[in-house]
């Protein structure tokens, strides 16, 4: 039964234009035109580091919040909305196969996206390898689960598709645009970094970054924040979460 | 099978109620359908049907009462339940993105037993919709591919709520025609219809739900016989204009209404009338037409609907 709802999402993510475009496509795109505008060479603006070596990390930060926070959450309210949950319940089947089956789909497309990037960043733009490997894969996995995490929330609180398409655009727009993912934070005036500090997926393109470039910084704080966002979210969808 | 199942009734709900708030929805109401029985459920828009369909295919807790179908509790024992029963919903609705063939094979796949989906696509006309997706199909085409979702694990028992709606009068048939042969091989199904026509082809017995209680049970030729009310109708064709006729008639007052539908008119006859209504007839050198009494005409006096008879027909002159 699970693989035969596994392959039936898979073939209806295929056919999902936003999420596949989003997640694997408009990223790389991005890494094109600033890569193709600066190169990677040691830039006075990231303190010596080149430009594709600090966008990448932050990229993948990108990559991680569409499949979070747009396409996991509309693809469970969609099912809620329209009633085919409650159909379900008419089967034998499990609607929390079709939950783990969207979670699993949307993880490959992270894993995609997030290999695109580094694909292209190494054979165009001379992007050098992770500082520390593990850690930005284990970054990478607490990032995801953070994100997926609010759109967990998000799914739980939207009563309709409309209400999550709304709700998670609110969420995701700030999300992209001030916190790194897109435009350096480094350009940023000080009230707008104010805002950034309020975003989790600031923390995790710090921490990624953290572990791509070798930054002396702390990461202490950016992995509480991670955390918290996760076991928040995770407490408050299980008591909002309504199958119908 | 349990016992239980092969002793009593394949479907037996007991004593259900459902309730929305303070709004008492079904009414301690009993449902039952032996083994290879089709069972109707009527009544108008709000009066039940649905909440109590949803309580049989296990989709609502009900208030109060018991429900086994196959012997299995629809609550407690949904997996086994739903194994043997098929249901359409009265909205069906598809994931976007979605092919035809894909949501059969998924349905297929719940179920340790399923039928060749590629043959019920077939007999239900999908054959060439198969690649299509399903939001994209028109809504008949939707209607019909819940019928093989229905079916798909080749069920037991069905629950079809409102199963033709929409469907053009050929493809009704088809419906029926499928519905007859599997009935045939033992299969077990419950259906509510607006459709009376359908309701009296099909069904062995008919409940007649009304403000979430049965107001009267039997097979259509004894709620016909029990409910349709004594009055002939008789039908004047081309006498619609015939104002001396129309007069006459009128004046033969109480348990005689007349009415007039385009070109015809329209009695509605007490039998104590019938002999002085027939002379005025053959005065006037006309011949009536009657129009037998159907399930039509029980279920609006039933339900106490603009109490039916000849004037169910001027409604059906005027909407064609």
């Amino acid at each position: 039964m699970f693989p035969n709802v596994l392959a039936f999402e898979s073939k209806r993510m295929l056919r999902n234009f936003p999420p596949m475009f989003f997640g694997l496509v408009f990223p790389v795109m991005v890494l094109g035109i600033f890569g193709g505008i600066y190169g990677n060479d040691p830039s006075d603006l990231w303190d010596g580091l080149g430009t594709v070596d600090v966008s990448v990390p932050a990229y993948v930060g990108l990559v991680l919040a569409v499949a979070g926070l747009m396409s996991f959450p509309l693809g469970m309210v969609e099912y809620r909305s329209r009633g085919f949950l409650r159909r379900l319940r008419a089967t034998p089947a499990q609607p929390s196969a079709f939950l783990t089956a969207q979670l699993l789909v949307n993880i490959v497309i992270c894993v995609v996206g997030i290999s695109l990037l580094i694909v292209v960043g190494t054979l165009v733009f001379g992007l050098h390898p992770p500082a520390r490997p593990f850690a930005f894969a284990g970054i990478a996995l607490l990032s995801g689960a953070a994100m997926f995490g609010i759109g967990l929330l998000i799914a739980s609180v939207a009563r309709d598709e409309q209400a999550a398409l709304v709700i998670a655009n609110l969420v995701y727009f700030p999300m992209i645009f001030l916190t790194g993912a897109t435009v350096p934070l480094e350009l940023m005036p000080g009230w707008m970094r104010k805002i950034s500090d309020a975003l989790p997926l600031t923390y995790a393109i710090e921490s990624l970054q953290w572990a791509w470039l070798d930054r002396g910084d702390s990461i202490g704080v950016s992995l509480a924040v991670l955390g918290g966002t996760i076991v928040i979210c995770a407490a408050a969808a299980a008591r909002l979460f309504r199958w119908e | 099978m349990t016992e239980q199942a092969a002793s009593g009734p394949f479907v037996d709900a007991r004593d259900v109620t459902v309730r929305y708030g303070d709004l008492t929805a079904v009414d301690g109401v009993d449902l039952s359908a032996t083994k290879g029985q089709v069972v109707g459920l009527i009544g108008p828009n709000g009066s039940g049907k649905t909440s109590l369909l949803s309580c049989i295919e296990g989709l609502r807790k009900p208030a109060g009462g018991t429900i086994r179908v196959g012997g299995f509790d629809p609550v407690t024992d949904r997996t086994r339940m739903t194994r043997i029963a098929g249901v359409q919903l009265q909205q069906m609705v598809y994931p976007p993105r979605a092919t035809v063939e894909e949501m059969c094979r998924l349905f297929a796949s719940f179920y340790p037993d399923p039928a060749d989906h590629r043959e019920l696509l077939d007999r239900f006309g999908l054959s060439e919709q198969r690649r299509s997706q399903v939001v994209k199909l028109s809504g008949g085409q939707q209607q019909r591919l819940s019928l093989v979702l229905a079916l798909v694990n080749n069920p037991q028992v069905v629950f079809l709520d409102e199963l033709t709606n929409g469907l053009d009068p050929a493809a009704r048939r088809v419906v029926w025609d499928e519905l007859r042969r599997r009935n045939d091989e033992g299969l077990t199904i419950v259906i509510t219809s607006h459709y009376m026509e359908e309701v009296e082809y099909l069904c062995d017995r008919v409940n007649v739900l009304l403000k979430g209680r049965i107001v009267a049970t039997g097979t259509p030729s004894e709620l016909i016989r029990e409910h349709a009310g004594d009055a002939a109708r008789l039908v004047l064709d081309g006498s619609g204009g015939n104002r001396e006729l129309r007069d006459s008639l009128t004046a033969l007052g109480a348990g005689v209404q007349v009415r007039v539908a385009g070109q015809r008119l329209l009695l509605d006859v007490q039998p104590a009338r019938r002999a002085e209504v027939d002379r005025v007839l053959a005065e006037h050198g006309s011949t009536p037409r009657d129009l037998p009494a159907s399930l039509d005409d029980a279920y609006l006096n039933l339900t106490g609907q603009a109490a039916g008879s000849a004037a169910s027909e001027a409604d059906n002159v005027n909407v064609s």
